[in-house]
């Protein structure tokens, strides 16, 4: 496994190193503090050795004083030098002065010249050198002299010989040997040195130290007197030394008697030694504890950490069912918690996704890809299926009175019953805003229908929603597996053309039927080309004319519409007219076929011909507030009186919003444009409603004229409207007159004019000129 | 010392007296600061005057010290070593003029001691360091030892002509000194000497400081 630097090795490199330089730093404390304590403790030592040392040799000055005085005063000694014999006083001073230990003895007289003495180098009779030097020494409170003699050091105390006035002064020396510099070694624990110096000569050395060393010691002595301490190297050793220049003559001739003392550093460093070995031992303990402490610590860390890495990597998997378990109260006992909770959260909100991923969220209904899918198994497996494709047709209408809320809890209650009529196993789907596809299994398009009357007649009741009573006009189309097709998406499509086909069905109820497919296609095609028909010029007028029944004259005609689609021919209006309606394109083509009307008429009017034009106007023109203005700018632009177009209107167009309607009508009438009830009889207005309309026209709906006969329903529906018209005031025309019965029967019954195939079909503006140039000629061809 | 000299005084005025006019000298000794100073010693050389055949003295020790600190006697005196003290004493000189010792003794040696050489002797007592006296041995007629208060008077001298010799134990090297030679009238002299005195050689030892058990042993030995 590759684990470059784990964290375990971080932490413990980070813990090592730190452990490290902690105990390199102490280590280098202890070791200077150690260092400087030993130096401070040498020299500590030193200074007190030093005078210890400087103590001693004082009191040895004192002692041998007093030894001397109190030689100086016995009886006997004094009476020798009182004689004044020489050999005498030489032999009593040889005598005396071995009592006390001293090395060489001088009789001086009062005037300091030597009376006597042991030491060939200062005769008798010759001043003796140190005599100033030694009256000095009680004014300098000192007690002894520390001379070069014969080349080493030496003590001289001197006292005076009393008879009983002083008549003369004895001197002893004491030469400072090995012994002396033994006990002043035992008593001031430092290593002594002693060096007599006599014109720069050194004399011989006189040492604690061994012999080796003498040369080293003998160069630090012979350096210029410096009293500071200083650490000097002997041998191998290294000390902390001071050099005292012990010569008190006063000489200025260099003679001088130095004394080295030494502290012994490396051994004071020695007893430092245990503390160093006892400091690397708690060092190797610590960085070992460190160590096994670090490893247990990082294990217990990283472990978990690896538990929890795996547990992610589980859920990351997708596996939330397995818990981390992790007994700890720690941050990474919470951690494992925490991961627990996100992986329930987890589990919790993908379940949710996947739920809201296939169903609808407001009414919690499986949504198209749910039911898509289990349309696509349900042919997988060759089952049977009915699909109800179901739309709410007054959903807008719904939507406007009880606003959003509503509909939403509309739609939630509608989710409910629309399952009503299913057995378990089928499927109710919400595809849309207000539509609803349903799955019924081992159903024929028979049950299907069955099924789709029920949910008809059921949300035909009245439902009672935020004060409302509501009840839901629903169009149900319905297609069928394997009956209409084997792909799901194909048989939802069928479905929905067939819901469409059933908006136009009376029982809004439509089962597919081959080949609507493609009549959708085209539908579709029509109604996107519609919009861009006029500017393309594949729209023309044609006028059929209105024949004048009592004079027999035409001085009329209808506009109709023609479109040449350029890939389906001519279109029929019954056919894009209510596409355009239905689409809210019809507008731009009532204002084409409004214009247009005028041009012509204009253009007619120019060349004499004078006739009046019927327009036909749809529902939703009703509704276009601007109609009014826009008809009245256009005829003044085409300079064409009002009186030469009629709008014709249908009965249903002015119910949809007849207060509305009613005041366009109105405005339309004040411009001076004729208006004229257009397929008269077959909508359910009633005469009384027709008299509070502007209109000046009936026209009675060709189902009524074509197969009109003196016995027939038509007949007695025909002429009492002729009647019930004139009665009101109102013209009436006659449609789809094609046979001369008819008209003769219309002639008896005085309709004002008739239009239809007997007279002509409709003409293109060349061809109606024609025709009028033509019937203006031979007026009898007119019903021919 | 004064009882000596004055009776010394008083003999040589009864033997002179009928011989000639009796004069005095009164001397006043100051040093060179114009202090007085005692232990002077004045002797004086002039008129011939009939000396004493058979003089004597005595040098007391009382409390450690010699008393008197300084006697002048004449060359041929016995000088008595009477020891007035309740311990012994031994001393000794070691002096040209007179070198003797005189064992450990209490009270009066039976033997007075011959100065028959003109001179200075130093008195020591060889177990007192400090104790020290001397006697100032002269073969003048006339002489006189000045007093506490500086002075010294001689009487009964014979008006005359007179050469003054003097000394002091912190004269320059311990030398008797020139008193200068001068007239002492009948009516008698006042004059003042002078000596340049030295300050004591730090040889001398000092005596001892009482000590609480010297105080202690002294008390025990007197009750």
């Amino acid at each position: 496994m590759k684990r470059p630097l784990s964290f375990q090795a971080r932490i413990a490199g980070v813990l090592i190193l730190l452990l490290l330089v902690v105990v390199g730093a102490v280590f280098v404390a202890v070791k200077a503090a150690t260092q400087d304590a030993v130096r401070k403790q040498a020299q500590a030592q030193l200074e007190v050795g030093t005078r210890v040392f400087q103590g001693l040799l004082e009191m040895r000055g004192k002692r041998l004083r007093d030894a001397v005085q109190l030689l100086s005063s016995d009886f006997g000694f004094r009476d020798a030098v009182a004689s004044a014999d020489s050999a005498t006083i030489r032999s009593v001073l040889l005598n005396h002065g071995a009592r006390i230990n001293a090395n060489d003895m001088f009789l001086l007289g009062m005037d300091g010249k030597v009376l006597s003495s042991t030491i060939d180098q200062i005769p008798e009779g010759s001043p003796f050198p140190y005599y100033q030097a030694l009256r000095d020494l009680k004014s300098h409170n000192q007690s002894m002299l520390i001379v070069p003699l014969q080349g080493t050091p030496h003590l001289l105390v001197e006292s005076a010989v009393l008879a009983p006035l002083p008549i003369a002064r004895v001197v002893m020396g004491f030469s400072m040997d090995d012994d002396l510099a033994q006990e002043l070694r035992s008593l001031s624990g430092l290593q002594v040195s002693f060096l007599s110096v006599v014109n720069q000569v050194p004399g011989q050395i006189i040492s604690t130290q061994p012999q080796p060393l003498y040369d080293s010691l003998r160069g630090l002595m012979m350096k210029p007197a410096d009293d500071q301490m200083q650490m000097t190297e002997h041998g191998k050793h290294s000390y902390l030394s001071a050099r005292l220049n012990l010569g008190n003559t006063g000489d200025s001739n260099g003679d001088q008697v130095v004394a080295l003392l030494q502290s012994p550093l490396d051994q004071a460093m020695q007893a430092f030694a245990p503390l160093d070995e006892k400091l690397f031992w708690i060092t190797i303990i610590a960085l070992v504890a460190s160590l096994v402490g670090t490893l247990l610590l990082a294990r217990s860390v990283s472990g978990p950490v690896r538990t929890l890495a795996l547990a992610a990597e589980r859920i990351g998997e997708g596996d939330y069912s397995t818990p981390v378990n992790l007994e700890r109260s720690d941050e990474l006992g919470k951690l494992a918690g925490a991961i627990n909770s996100m992986q329930s959260g987890i589990a919790q909100r993908e379940k949710q996704l996947a739920h809201n991923a296939l169903h609808d969220g407001l009414t919690g209904l499986p949504n198209r890809a749910l039911v898509m899918e289990r349309l696509g198994s349900a042919i997988a497996a060759e089952r049977g299926v009915a699909l109800l494709y179901l739309g709410i047709e007054n959903f807008r209408a719904i939507n406007d009175s009880i606003g959003p809320e509503g509909v939403e809890q509309l739609l939630q209650v509608m989710g409910e019953q629309l399952q009503l009529p299913l057995r378990p196993g089928d499927t109710v789907a919400r595809l849309s805003g207000n539509e609803f596809l349903l799955l019924v299994h081992n159903a024929e398009v028979d049950a299907a229908v069955a099924v789709a009357d029920r949910l008809q007649r059921l949300l035909l009741k009245p439902q009672r929603i935020h004060d409302h009573d509501l009840s839901l006009d629903a169009c149900i189309g319905i297609a069928a597996y394997p009956a209409n097709g084997d792909s799901p998406s194909e048989l939802v499509k069928r479905a929905a053309i067939a819901r469409q086909d059933a908006t136009q069905m009376p029982g809004r109820l439509q089962v597919y039927e081959d080949g609507r497919d493609l009549a959708h296609q085209r539908q579709i095609s029509l109604i996107r080309d519609l919009r861009h028909a006029a500017r393309n010029g594949e729209l023309m007028l044609h006028y059929q004319p209105k024949l004048d029944i009592r004079n027999g004259r035409v001085r009329q005609a209808e506009a109709l519409l023609r479109w040449q689609h350029p890939q389906f021919g001519t279109v029929s209006p019954a056919e894009f007219i209510v596409l355009a309606e239905r689409t809210g394109s019809i507008q731009l083509l009532t204002n084409w076929v409004i214009e247009e009307a005028m041009r012509q008429l204009a253009e007619w009017n120019r060349r004499g011909l004078h006739v009046q034009l019927s327009v036909n106007i749809s529902a939703d023109d009703l509704l276009d507030g601007d109609l009014a203005d826009r008809v009245s700018d256009l005829l003044k632009l085409y300079r064409v009186p009002a009186e030469q177009l009629i709008f014709e209107i249908t009965e249903s167009a002015v119910m949809r919003e007849p207060e509305h309607a009613l005041n366009v009508l109105n405005r339309l009438r004040e411009c001076g444009i004729s208006l004229s009830v257009d397929d008269f009889g077959t909508g359910y207005s009633s005469l009384a409603h027709l008299k509070r309309l502007p209109v000046q026209e009936l026209k009675i709906d060709q189902s009524f004229v074509r197969n009109l006969d003196e016995t027939s329903e038509d007949a007695v529906i025909v002429r009492s409207t002729i009647e019930m018209s004139h009665n009101l005031g109102l013209k009436v025309v006659a449609e789809g007159v094609e046979y001369e019965h008819s008209l003769r029967l219309l002639e008896r019954w005085h309709c004002d004019t008739a239009q239809g195939y007997l007279i002509s079909r409709p003409l293109t503006a060349v061809a109606f000129e024609a025709w009028i140039a033509k019937s203006h000629r031979s007026p009898s061809l007119m019903i021919h | 010392m004064t009882h000596v000299v004055s009776s010394l005084l008083v003999a040589a005025t009864v033997l002179l007296g009928s011989a000639a006019h009796a004069a005095s000298l009164s001397a006043e000794f100051v040093d060179a600061q114009g202090k007085p100073l005692s232990d002077a010693v004045l002797t004086l050389q002039g008129p011939a005057g009939k000396p004493d055949p058979a003089p004597k003295a005595d040098m007391d020790q009382r409390d450690q010290r010699f008393a008197p600190h300084v006697l002048a006697v004449r060359t041929g005196t016995q000088i008595k070593f009477p020891n007035s003290d309740n311990i012994r004493h031994q001393v000794y000189s070691f002096s040209a003029a007179k070198r003797f010792e005189l064992r450990l003794y209490g009270g009066t040696p039976s033997d007075p001691v011959l100065f028959d050489k003109p001179g200075l002797v130093v008195l020591g007592c060889n177990i007192h360091d400090w104790m020290l006296g001397y006697v100032y041995v002269t073969d003048d007629p006339w002489f006189g030892v000045s007093n506490d208060k500086g002075t010294l008077t001689l009487d009964q001298l014979p008006a005359g002509h007179y050469t003054a010799t003097l000394w002091h134990p912190q004269a320059p090297d311990m030398q008797p000194l020139a008193g200068g030679d001068f007239d002492i009238p009948a009516a008698g002299l006042h004059r003042r000497f002078s000596i340049a005195v030295q300050p004591k050689g730090d040889d001398v030892p000092a005596a001892p400081a009482p000590s609480a058990f010297g105080d202690a042993f002294h008390k025990a030995a007197h009750e």
